[in-house]
């Protein structure tokens, strides 16, 4: 990584290359950084995160929704709620914001390789997942079975649209999309269901398989039921843990879990380290 | 041979420091308070009294800027805070509940990334520790492993002597180079005999007993019991030696501003809100139990140490009377 500073709480620069909005209020950057030297070293990988910053609104916490395996760029992913996403909103191509980073631990995607893969994502918790699921179709040949399990309360609400239609034309992965009852306009052709009653008809294998679920805590709770019930060990389910941050270092004392500092022995758990915190996340 | 220094020349020390430049904080009459601050002359001292905050804030400002931003033709312009500008500092005076602080917090803010304002800020200051003779009911820093004679976390320590004037005592080499430097100022403590160390009242704590209760009650009635007083103001934390929770935000425009890192308190009720408005700590109780669990069992889990030094501020300061030694008496005897 670029050291170019000494102060941590220095951000990079980077520029709003490309903006897209996903839904109503969720958008997605795609950010260049303005260093050369930074733009060239900086590293990641697929589950970590950054703090975003629109100056004078201040920053913000997302994952880095893009892949490790697509370089010069990053991208990232965000709901407008509050004061610095709404300003980061605001922005527009060609716009600065500041980035720190890359924070926290990662999928390990090595581990991975020769395993089927089943992600499992709710709303707007597809980006930590996204980023996994590029990086591993750019090695598509590491891994057998890809299966991706995506729903939203309502078609509206779906996140990556134009990749759901990607992924769902490719012979190589199998996608199940679906909205909540009653998110169904006339023309869906995805699937109605909750989540977890969704992923149990789909009913993937569990043998060599890891699953990644990421989603609200609602949808959490009764999806690690129905991966168990399906035979997946709690050492086979990987998550993200996404409490409110503000230094990303280790330091500001505020997403703990127990004495688990989720962005620095996070953001990445498996069930098994779940069920062990303390159950205040 | 032991060293003393009398009072006269201890402000005389000071007002030399200060004449060549450095940064002397000490407690010193603020308003109604006492507090360590800046002192422009060594009569500004104050020896009788514990200052209402702690000494933290010579290594971590209550709000400090991180850096400043400005928006101009060129696109923004992000500028760095340059450590140089912390002063050489020398803290006098602090009693050895502040003086034990910093010790812990390096851990925190040095693990894995280095907090530059904060260790650069240690390297910097050095610190004259001075024994408490007076306790009152809120002190327990016996309590916890320390004491009011507890040199560790002082450079050089001062103890009063029953004839006036301190025996002075170098603990660490920073302590014996200022001893060396103004040799001048200090004489032999001959037969002088120290005045006896304050003796806080209250049982000590079994802090091993108390960690192994906190690893298995992480649900207890207990929590409900205190926060059914909580009133969540943060004083506790705004006042302990070892609190070290803290937020950032930007302050100012678009256009030009800057970006400060401010004392949080894991007792407000925002703290941990999430932007959808999950907030995993959405009760007193589970903030409260968050205090005392980082305090007891987090922070031990991680490095080892305990983040209290028994200066009594929090007891002395809750306005709705929640004493944390309590709190800790009651655990140690399940």
């Amino acid at each position: 990584m670029c050291d170019h500073s000494k102060n941590i709480y220095k951000p990079y620069l980077a520029t709003i290359a490309e903006l897209r909005d996903e839904t109503s209020d969720i958008r997605s950057l795609r950010l260049v950084f303005q260093d050369e030297e930074v733009r060239e070293k900086f590293t990641f990988r697929a589950g970590q995160f950054a703090e975003y910053s629109a100056f004078g609104a201040g920053e913000s916490t997302f994952c880095i929704a893009s892949s490790p395996t697509r370089q010069g760029y990053i991208e990232c992913c965000f709901r407008a709620v509050g004061r610095v996403t709404d300003a980061l909103r605001s922005l527009e191509v060609g716009d600065t914001v500041g980035v720190r980073g890359p924070y926290g631990n990662s999928f390990p995607i090595e581990e991975f390789y020769g395993k089927n893969l089943v992600f499992v994502a709710g709303g707007i918790a597809l980006p930590p997942l996204r980023t996994v699921i590029w990086n591993c179709l750019d090695l598509r040949d590491k891994f057998g079975d890809i299966t991706i399990v995506y729903g939203a309360r309502t078609e509206a609400d779906l996140v990556y649209k134009h990749e759901l239609a990607e992924w769902e034309a490719r012979s190589d992965v199998r996608l199940v999309k679906t909205v909540d009852p009653g998110g169904n306009g006339p023309t869906w052709d995805g699937k109605v269901g909750f989540v977890p009653t969704v992923l149990e008809e789909a009913a993937p294998a569990a043998a060599n398989t890891v699953a990644l679920v990421c989603g609200p805590p609602i949808m959490i709770k009764f999806t690690l039921p129905v991966l168990e019930k399906l035979g997946f060990a709690d050492d086979a389910i990987y998550t993200t843990l996404e409490n409110r941050m503000k230094c990303g270092l280790g330091k500001c004392g505020r997403c703990n879990v127990g004495n688990v500092y989720v962005c620095k022995d996070g953001p990445v758990f498996t069930a098994r380290q779940v069920k062990a915190m303390p159950q205040e996340f | 041979m032991p060293k003393m220094i009398t009072e006269q020349n201890l402000r005389a020390l000071i007002d030399l420091l200060v004449k060549e430049g450095s940064r002397v904080v000490g407690p010193k009459a603020a308003g109604t308070m006492t507090l360590y601050e800046p002192l422009a002359a060594g009569e500004e001292l104050v020896l009788t009294e514990l200052p209402r905050r702690s000494a933290k804030e010579a290594f971590f400002p209550l709000c400090e800027t991180i850096l400043t931003y400005a928006k101009g033709e060129e696109g923004v312009q992000v500028n760095d805070i340059d450590p140089a500008r912390f002063p050489e500092t020398v803290l006098v005076a602090v009693r050895p509940c502040d003086a034990a602080a910093p010790g812990i917090l390096d851990a925190v803010f040095s693990w894995d990334y280095d907090d530059q304002f904060y260790q650069e800020r240690r390297k910097k200051t050095a610190i004259i520790g001075l024994a408490c003779t007076k306790a009152d009911d809120a002190c327990f820093c016996t309590a916890v492993g320390l004491s009011p004679a507890e040199t560790q976390g002082s450079d050089l320590f001062l103890t009063p002597l029953s004839g006036g004037g301190f025996r002075v005592e170098a603990v660490t080499e920073k302590g014996e180079k200022l001893l060396a430097r103004y040799s001048q100022l200090f004489g032999e403590a001959g037969s002088a005999q120290p005045l006896p160390p304050a003796e806080p009242g209250g049982e000590k704590l079994e802090l091993a007993r108390i960690k192994a209760w906190l690893d298995a009650n992480f649900e207890s009635p207990l929590w409900q019991e205190i926060a059914d007083r909580c009133a969540g103001c943060g004083a506790c934390a705004f006042l302990c030696p070892a609190c070290h929770c803290f937020d950032i935000n930007d302050e100012g425009t678009e256009a030009k501003g800057a970006r400060r890192k401010s004392w949080d308190a894991c007792g407000f009720a925002k703290f941990t809100n999430h932007a959808s408005g999950h907030n995993p700590r959405d009760a007193q109780n589970k903030r409260y139990r968050n205090r005392l669990m980082h305090k007891f069992k987090y922070y031990d889990d991680k490095f080892g140490k305990h983040l209290c030094t028994g200066c009594g501020r929090c007891v002395r300061a809750c306005p709705v009377g929640i004493d944390i030694k309590a709190v800790l008496d009651e655990i140690n005897s399940k």
